[in-house]
């Protein structure tokens, strides 16, 4: 499936990135752009939409880095609905640790700051 | 096998993906094989687009070339962009918190840890990068 990004600014300085298809090197610019919306917009959580995103590279992982480290260890980023190859990737490098993964987008959890 | 040949630029990465997918679903690889094998290769092409061709300021090809045996998978990329040993790459420290973490070497250790078997060949100038997948043998018949 083609790549396909949004964002949207929610209450209370959360930013939503809802994220499908395929996330690679090429898409991740994408992404990248996203992060520095939310970033500008001095998010205080970032919530990013996985369950549609089929595959993620390295050069996705990156974007997740960079946005916790621009956005400062006081941001708070939550990965929702991942599908199973998508988590072990997050998983293989160690990343999980540093973000928040719900199956399911529950909006009392993710809206509640 | 012919060679499956693509310029060496981002927008084949996805077309590559698709080639070795299709291929691991043919010979039998499981979902999660064919997903771990479409992985690795994916990093290494894009090191080799970004690093061997983009960043030396050349432009080339990636020769994709799939073999299989009764019980192998094999992916050989090539390409003539700047000689790289993905080998030789130091694991990223995957304990240390996002915070601190230095950018880059998660894709190879990703390509590396995603399949049975990894080699790397400098062949004149010619990089070769060797992504070994078991195959599982069939369940025998009746069970």
């Amino acid at each position: 499936m083609a790549f396909e990004i949004s964002f949207e600014m929610l209450d209370k300085g959360i930013a939503k990135i809802t994220l499908a298809g395929e996330l690679d090197a090429s898409t991740a610019p994408q992404f990248q752009k996203e992060v520095e919306k939310a970033a500008q917009q001095k998010a205080r959580r970032l919530v990013l939409v996985v369950g549609a995103l089929e595959y993620i590279a390295s050069a996705g992982l990156r974007v997740l880095v960079f946005a916790k480290q621009k956005m400062g260890s006081a941001v708070d980023v939550y990965v929702v609905g991942a599908q199973e190859q998508v988590m072990e990737t997050i998983r293989k490098t160690g990343l999980h640790n540093s973000v928040t993964t719900l199956k399911a987008y529950d909006a009392a959890v993710i809206e509640a700051l | 096998m012919e060679p499956f040949v693509v310029p060496a630029r981002l927008e084949s990465l996805q077309e590559i993906r698709k080639h070795v997918q299709t291929a691991a679903a043919e010979a039998g690889l499981d979902k999660k094989d064919v997903y771990r094998l479409a992985l690795a290769v994916d990093e290494v092409a894009t090191n080799i687009v970004t690093h061997g061709y983009a960043e030396a300021g050349r432009e080339g090809t990636v020769g994709v070339t799939i073999g299989t045996d009764q019980d192998h998978l094999t992916v050989a990329l090539e390409d003539s962009g700047v000689a790289f040993d993905p080998t030789g790459i130091p694991k990223p420290d995957i304990e240390q918190p996002i915070d601190e973490r230095k950018v880059g070497g998660m894709g190879i250790y990703l390509a590396i840890r995603g399949v049975d078997g990894f080699k790397y060949q400098r062949v004149g100038s010619t990089n070769r990068n060797i992504f070994i997948m078991n195959r599982k043998p069939p369940s025998p018949e009746g069970s």
